[in-house]
């Protein structure tokens, strides 16, 4: 597992820096399925999906509900195994990977934003930026306090670090969620509706932020949604429909 | 991790309050349950003091015959003694070993310090040799306690240690509130526990009674001899013993047990309270292990999302299944801090009059046991939310 990561973290930094990769994938679908089958009925909620991320992207997918976007994040999250297909992570399957692997993978390389929020109620706003450092091996308490309050100073939120939740408003929420996915560095950021929840002037907000992370930082993000104006102001928009990429 | 565990169990002290009294009041039944367990396993592993096998009962009852009885039974105790393949005989009161039967008094007075509670035993001079009692100081009685205008009496280890501390009880006089009556000490036994297997160490005294004094066979009185026989010996003795009552005393009943048999029917007695009131406690402890099994089946349920977040961040199966279990111990572990400030209580107050190294070994086997039902309720739970699919988990609201 260290040797994945190892081999990620090479391919990925050059002397600290990120390298300029705009084609270098970095997420890889090929002939993904996902049927979800019950006693009386089969749904296909993914057919035969072929999709390239490039490092640095930020790509967005539009499309109805129920049209398999979420899936796509969550299969692409290795959150959820397709029917059939390849997924590749840095260029490597991950098919084969134990639990806990895929869950290293998940820890050190993706960040995830969900539409809502998925804050634990009963922690602090810096104990929920803390979480992904927690399943690290090797963080200690010092630096997990040290990159959680970075990563809130770069969402506009450290003086809120000792607020719950339930104090803060939706958009700030948002920031605390960004702010979590942020703080274990990840190379990707898959944002699930990070704006469905939120009025436009908030919504613009989150948006900022992300292209801000991705244009600064230069982290890959995939950001599923349904505003139009929002999926024209990233670098590339996929479109979905009944399973299927139709652009 | 586990200052996040605790950080979030603070954070929900409100919810984890009734599962933490829950556990307390658990925590409490299993602490009663174990102090009886470890009481009675405590007083088996004490001496009884005495050796009860080759020992022989025979109650005899003279009836309606109230002639010379004195005179008859000490022919009957010379007889039976001269009979072979017996090896002493004695005359005891009804209180023997392993009986229903009990007298007690708190009666003496030594430097105006009242005695305990203590079991009181009509011996005579062939009771230690019948029930092979360990003498630790002083003697036995013997014909040199004829003579003595006082009551010549032996005492256990436990009564010389209540009634005289540090001092030797050989030789101490005690007297009554009236000072009418006098207790010579003669000797001191390392213990005498007949009530059976499971009976406190409790203080004893045996007083003299000798054949030759008339006073204490009244007529109404059912003399109990203990007949302690050599290995082995069978029905064919049993036979002529009875027998040869009949022949003595011309007709008096006699009717015999084996203090082996008297034991196993008083354990009988004793066990089936234990048995009834450990049923119950295990009754308790299942519906104890119930409540906890559902609270935490709901709390999984309520905490799915949770779950999906966790792994989504990069939570193995086995952390996630970890943390329940965690979060579960560290709330027994505050569940168990309150039952201990309420247990330990027992030891500090004197509540029931036990010694203080049972209710700590009680306090411990309750803790063992509270931590291995949270453990186990705990399992089964825990495996299931690291089963939850992540994806499907992320769902959940």
């Amino acid at each position: 597992m260290e040797n994945i990561l190892a081999q990620s973290a090479v391919r990925l930094q050059t002397n600290g820096a990120p390298l300029a990769t705009a084609s270098q994938p970095v997420i890889q679908l090929r002939d993904i399925e996902k049927v979800y089958q019950t006693k009386t009925i089969e749904t296909v909620a993914l057919n035969r999906v072929n999709l390239t991320i490039n490092k640095g992207e930020f790509v967005s997918i539009m499309g109805p509900s129920g049209c398999g976007k979420s899936t796509l994040l969550s299969i692409m999250g290795l959150l959820d195994e397709p029917t059939s297909g390849v997924i590749e992570l840095d260029g490597r399957p991950v098919q084969s990977y134990s639990d806990k692997e895929l869950a290293a993978l998940r820890n050190h390389k993706i960040g995830f934003v969900f539409q809502s929020y998925h804050l634990i109620n009963d922690l602090t706003v810096l104990d929920n930026v803390e979480l992904p450092l927690l399943y690290r091996p090797g963080v200690g308490g010092k630096e997990r306090r040290e990159r959680a309050y970075a990563a809130l100073d770069k969402v506009g939120l450290s003086a809120r670090t000792n607020h719950f939740p339930s104090q803060l408003s939706g958009g700030q929420r948002q920031r605390v969620a960004i702010a979590r996915a942020l703080a274990g560095r990840p190379e990707i950021i898959l944002a699930d509706e990070p704006t469905g929840n939120l009025d436009s002037v908030m919504g613009e907000e989150i948006m900022d932020l992300l292209l801000g992370l991705n244009r600064e930082d230069g982290t890959t993000i995939v950001m599923v949604t349904h505003d139009e104006q929002q999926a024209r102001r990233t670098e590339r928009l996929i479109r979905f429909f009944d399973g299927s990429q139709v652009q | 991790m586990i200052r996040h565990l605790f950080t979030l169990i603070w954070n929900r002290k409100r919810s984890n309050f009734l599962l933490m009294a829950e556990i307390l009041l658990s925590f409490f039944v299993l602490f009663v349950v174990s102090v009886l367990l470890v009481n009675n396993y405590y007083n088996y592993r004490q001496p009884m003091g005495f050796a009860s096998d080759n020992v022989w009962q025979f109650d005899v009852n003279p009836g309606q015959d109230t002639i010379d009885r004195k005179e008859t039974l000490q022919r009957l105790v010379q007889e039976l003694k001269a009979t072979p393949g017996v090896a002493a005989v004695t005359w005891t009161s009804d209180n023997t070993p392993f009986s229903f039967s009990n007298m007690n008094t708190d009666e003496y007075l030594y430097k105006d310090k009242q005695a305990p509670l203590t079991e009181f035993y009509d011996a005579d001079d062939d009771m230690a040799k019948v029930l092979s009692l360990n003498v630790v100081a002083g003697r036995w009685f013997d014909r040199r306690d004829d003579a003595s205008s006082r009551h010549h009496v032996v005492v256990n280890k436990r009564f010389a240690e209540e009634m005289f501390g540090q001092e030797s009880a050989v030789g101490k006089v005690m007297t009554n509130e009236k000072h009418d009556e006098e207790w010579q000490v003669v000797g001191v036994v390392e213990a005498y526990r007949s009530g059976s297997d499971f009976a406190a160490n409790e203080p004893a005294l045996f007083s003299r009674r000798a054949l030759q004094n008339t006073a204490r066979l009244g007529n109404t009185e059912q003399p109990i001899l203990l007949v302690r026989v050599q290995p082995g010996s069978a029905a064919v003795l049993e036979q002529q013993l009875v027998r040869k009552i009949k022949a003595v005393t011309k007709g008096w009943d006699a009717n015999v047990n084996t203090l082996a048999e008297n034991r196993k029917d008083k354990m009988k007695f004793v066990m089936t309270p234990l048995i009834a009131l450990g049923m119950v406690g295990v009754f308790l402890i299942l519906n104890v292990a119930l409540g906890l099994f559902g609270v935490l089946w709901f709390n999984i349920s309520q905490r799915k999302s949770e779950i999906g977040l966790r792994r989504a961040l990069g939570a193995t199966g086995n952390a996630i299944s970890g943390q329940f279990l965690g979060e579960m111990l560290v709330v027994t572990t505050l569940g168990v801090i309150g039952g201990w400030a309420l247990a330990v209580q027992f030891p500090l107050l004197g509540v029931f009059g036990l010694p203080a190294p049972v209710y700590f070994m009680a306090m411990i086997l309750a803790t063992a046991l509270i931590f291995l039902l949270t453990a186990i309720c705990a399992f089964q739970p825990s495996r299931q939310a690291a089963g939850i699919h992540p994806a499907v988990a992320l769902r959940e609201e």
